[in-house]
């Protein structure tokens, strides 16, 4: 009987205590949260990635050769990369294409920027992709050239009173 | 913040515009003016002055701050104001409403996280008022083979027996909607017509889950009913009288809970269970029946089945305070109302506002006792209704055969020790008629 | 008829007395899985388990993606355990492929491994607190599990379903300054989860609802064939990470707790017991990792086995041993390939655990098996 007593106390109390600590949530999107790095790259050189959050891919234009490696990894997982002609030329692209990535489709596993040997594709911070229309969702290598402005000021603060996304 | 608004098109304003008029006049005229020849012709209206008092009249008063004191004195008076307003059902509306809110908040503040945040500009306070719009648009769905007249009476009748037990309350000297000789037998009675509405109710849907819910709410709210009776037994006996308004007043030098604290926490666990509040929420008891008896409600029924539910954790609540807590008495904190103000009136630079009525209102209607009566009164009840919310978050929900377990043998045995200590102090002479007072 | 019904369709007469009940899909109390109960009051009579609501046929399609490609794939099942989903899946192709992981790659895994373990019994635990009533159990461990999945997303980039093994190791290294952050967060999160005691393991309420029930006894729990938690709450000491260590648990300190009792608080405990052990596995790998070196072994752009050849290779995940058996031929893709899950080995226990329970119980008993529908379907 003391011992249910004793219990029910200590639940109480630490109920209580519970409600002088600290709000854990993050209060997206006036509060959005840091990441570490540019965004996940690969180097293919040393075969390793480097850490970074896997987001919208960025193509470097100046880059890709139009080889479609990026396209033939991708067939076994999602399908979603689809090489496209582009109206620009470029000396080192003899076939004027390029991929177009289908964000509808994409599991942002990042096996296309391991495919990639010719450090053309990487993956950025940005995370914010939705659109009204499935069309919308299509990302042509033009709009995958523009480096994203992602804005990030939050991460976890451990404080005496609990943590908190401050 | 995410508010998505669609193409601006000329036609749809006009059509909502449109549509605006067409609701306005219409509810203007099926209902308000209705409502205004009831007012004209069944309410007696009060005469004032030698005149009697019409809403012509009344608009022209209102202008003059002289007249309209009475009017408003004459008001508060009418069993009209003290069912709808004070202390009946705008007050306890009020603080159900409060509790919704400060329940939803304070339990977010337990668990780390926020609660209700973007409606209403600070920290979600209009939440309330966007669930109950939400409720209203919804459609009521009905199951075929429900038995529809119980089906659809029963969350009606729901909350005309919690608004019922609320006006058995009495809230500061003098203000109590029905002031019954024996209030104590009449909120027993209206304690034991719940189980059978939630037994109707769970019936007359004529479903599984339903069905389990409602077995589990009768065999909860019957088997605690002992027990709350007999706890209530020793505080009758110290007092020798069942009216709630005179139990309150006897405990003006110290409150029962110091004599009688096993009472106090009997019934506080009973409380719980006819409340329906977690440790005691089988009959909604989400993990295994759904939503229990509450399954096939929706839209307003469900609303109002809510809002029952929450007037009759106010009373409760102040059924506690008035028998146990010492009701309205208090140390005197409201500072009295400074007379020059009626006498003299008020000084703002070179001009005196001399505001007459206000003495009668002040002296016999808002006293400074009434007035100190009611911070008390609302002060202990929202410190137990802190202590009823508290629970829902530190504790699971318990079995039935324990609930039943506890029900009928442990508390009827706590209760039964409580009436030893009541009958001991009250014949050896230390309360009741011959001693303390 | 003269033919005679398989057992399934036969023709069964039902005592009036007794109610089906379908603890189905659009429960708040199930998962996704069905349960059917027959009912006598309160007590349960039979019951029958239905899984197979979300079977996707992942083994079949794993037979048209080869080795790097289903490794997205077959993470899917627990999306975020998807770690230990992919870890003996890994170990497997490095056998067949006969390569060798370095030091610091193994180490990086057994930490990833331990983090989703712990992400893994968070969830479950917010679920099982729901189950009971619970709801702060269920808003507690949900906010907690973030500190941890955000160290996940540090080394990763992705919060769940990581798709961060390979065969010859993992795919990045950690990001500087990850030592640091990580002791610190892991630290804090042992806090937490100390203080659920008082909240949860000893709560009076609790207790009583949750001892004696479901008793699961030693051998029961030997024949059934039960495993992970299950198994150690019955008494049975059998961890695979001290029975048959893979990667580096041979150089760590690694103390499973085992309860003796079997009951539905005993199995409620244990993942709580594992969490802690696990921390404490977190910080003996973050202290004894080599500094420097390289973490992935540099692979043919599609690896093929040689010739026709088979392996098996089973890890300890959140819910119990998780095989795969991978069949090869030559191929680019493996001929067969068969994942072996806790839950779905688990669930052999409920009929037997149900029968003659009060339907109460129910919830309690059915989730304490650290079942999760999704696997156990694949």
């Amino acid at each position: 009987m003391t011992n249910t007593a004793t219990g029910i106390i200590r639940a109480l109390n630490s109920g209580i205590k519970h409600i002088a600590t600290k709000r854990f949530t993050l209060r997206y999107p006036e509060e959005k949260l840091k990441f570490v790095g540019d965004g996940y790259q690969f180097d293919p050189s040393t075969g390793v990635g480097i850490a970074g959050l896997k987001g919208r891919h960025m193509l470097f234009h100046d880059h890709c050769t139009g080889c479609q490696l990026c396209s033939i990894a991708c067939e076994g997982v999602a399908e979603a990369i689809a090489m496209v002609k582009v109206p620009e030329e470029q000396k080192q692209n003899k076939k004027s294409i390029m991929p177009q990535i289908d964000y509808g489709k994409c599991v942002f596993c990042g096996l296309c920027v391991d495919a990639c040997p010719f450090y053309a594709l990487y993956m950025t911070n940005d995370y914010e992709l939705s659109s009204f229309s499935k069309e919308g969702l299509i990302y042509t290598p033009a709009q995958l050239a523009v480096k994203p402005y992602v804005e990030q000021d939050s991460e976890i603060v451990i404080t005496k009173y609990g943590a908190t996304h401050g | 913040m995410s508010v998505i608004a669609p193409n601006f098109k000329l036609s749809g304003f006009i059509k909502s515009l449109i549509d605006d008029v067409v609701w306005a006049v219409l509810i203007v005229s099926l209902i308000g003016l209705p409502a205004i020849m009831m007012v004209l012709f069944v309410i007696p209206m009060p005469v004032i002055d030698g005149e009697l008092l019409t809403p012509f009249l009344a608009f022209t008063y209102l202008a003059d701050p002289t007249r309209t004191l009475p009017i408003v004195q004459a008001f508060m008076t009418t069993d009209m104001f003290k069912i709808m307003a004070f202390p009946g059902f705008g007050f306890a509306a009020l603080l159900a409403a409060g509790t919704i809110f400060v329940e939803r908040k304070m339990l977010a503040k337990l668990q780390l996280r926020v609660g209700p945040f973007y409606c209403g500009k600070v920290e979600g306070i209009l939440q309330l008022m966007g669930d109950g719009l939400k409720l209203i648009s919804k459609e009521i769905i009905i199951p075929a083979k429900a038995d529809k007249p119980i089906f659809w009476a029963a969350p009606v009748l729901f909350v005309a027996s919690a608004a019922a037990f609320v006006a058995l309350i009495p809230v500061a000297p003098g203000w109590v909607v029905a002031d019954v000789d024996m209030g104590l037998l009449g909120v027993f009675a209206v304690i034991g017509f719940f189980p059978i509405v939630t037994i109707l109710s769970a019936w007359s849907a004529n479903s599984k889950f339903p069905f389990i819910g409602g077995i589990r709410a009768l065999f909860q709210m019957v088997s605690f009913e002992i027990p709350l009776i007999l706890s209530l037994l020793g505080v009758v006996m110290v007092t020798g009288t069942l009216n709630l308004s005179e139990i309150a007043a006897s405990q003006s030098s110290f409150p029962w809970i110091v004599f009688l604290p096993v009472g106090a926490i009997v019934f506080f666990i009973t409380m719980l269970a006819e409340l329906e509040r977690i440790p005691f929420d089988l009959p909604e008891a989400e993990s295994e029946i759904v939503a229990g008896w509450l399954t096939e409600l929706s839209g307003m029924m469900y609303g109002l089945v809510q809002l029952g539910t929450y007037l009759k954790l106010y009373a409760f609540a102040a059924l506690f305070v008035v028998l146990f807590l010492g009701g309205w008495n208090g140390p005197m904190i409201v500072p009295p109302f400074p007379m020059e103000i009626v006498t003299h009136g008020l000084e703002m630079g070179p001009v005196t506002v001399k505001v007459g009525g206000l003495e009668p209102l002040l002296t016999q209607v808002i006293t400074q006792e009434m007035l100190n009566g009611t911070l008390m009164f609302v002060l202990k009840t929202v410190g137990v209704i802190f202590f009823i919310l508290l629970p829902r978050g530190v504790f699971p929900r318990i079995r039935v055969d324990m609930l039943l377990n506890l029900g009928w043998t442990k508390l009827i045995g706590l209760a039964f020790v409580n009436i030893f200590i009541a009958l001991a102090l009250v014949y050896a002479g230390v309360l009741g008629p011959g001693g303390l007072q | 008829m003269t033919a005679e019904l398989p057992p399934g369709l036969a023709i069964q007469k039902v005592d009036e007395r007794i109610m089906t009940l379908n603890v189905g899909p659009q429960h708040p109390g199930s998962g996704h899985m069905r349960i059917i109960v027959q009912i006598d009051g309160d007590y349960i009579v039979a019951c029958d388990p239905d899984p197979g609501y979300v079977h996707r046929g992942e083994e079949k399609m794993a037979e048209y993606r080869n080795y790097i490609t289903n490794i997205p794939h077959l993470e899917r099942p627990v999306i975020h355990d998807s770690c230990n989903v992919l870890y003996p899946y890994v170990l497997g192709v490095e056998e067949l492929l006969g390569i060798e992981v370095p030091e610091r790659a193994k180490y990086v895994r057994v930490i990833c491994s331990e983090l989703n373990r712990c992400i893994y019994i968070m969830y479950w635990l917010a679920i099982y607190g729901i189950f009971l009533g619970h709801s702060t159990m269920f808003m507690w461990p949900a906010g907690d599990r973030e500190l941890l999945i955000d160290l996940m997303e540090k080394i990763s980039g992705a919060r769940v379903t990581h798709a961060h093994f390979v065969p010859g190791g993992v795919r990045n290294d950690l990001p500087p300054n990850f030592e640091e952050v990580c002791l610190r967060q892991v630290n804090y999160f042992e806090k937490r989860i100390r203080e659920y005691a008082a909240v949860f393991y000893d709560n009076p309420i609790l207790i009583s609802r949750t001892q004696d029930t479901g008793v699961l006894s030693r051998e029961d729990a030997i024949r059934l064939g039960t495993t992970g938690s299950v198994l150690r709450a019955s008494g049975v000491s059998y961890d695979l990470r001290q029975k048959e260590p893979y990667d580096v648990y041979e150089e760590l300190d690694v103390h499973s707790p085992v309860m003796k009792e079997g009951d539905s608080y005993a199995r409620s405990k244990i993942p709580w017991l594992d969490m802690l052990e696990s921390c404490n596995i977190i910080k003996q790998a973050l202290e004894k990792m080599p500094k420097s070196g390289s973490v992935r072994v540099k692979l043919k752009p599609n690896p093929k086995g040689k010739g026709l050849d088979s392996v098996y290779k089973r890890v300890e995940s959140g819910r119990g041993s998780l095989g795969c058996h991978i069949v090869s031929d030559g191929k680019v893709e493996p001929y067969r390939l068969k994942l072996s899950v806790g839950s779905f080995r688990n669930l052999i226990a409920l009929p037997y655990l149900l029968k003659g329970e009060k339907l109460g119980n129910m919830p309690s008993v059915y989730w304490s098996l650290n079942y999760w529908p999704v696997e156990a379907d694949r």
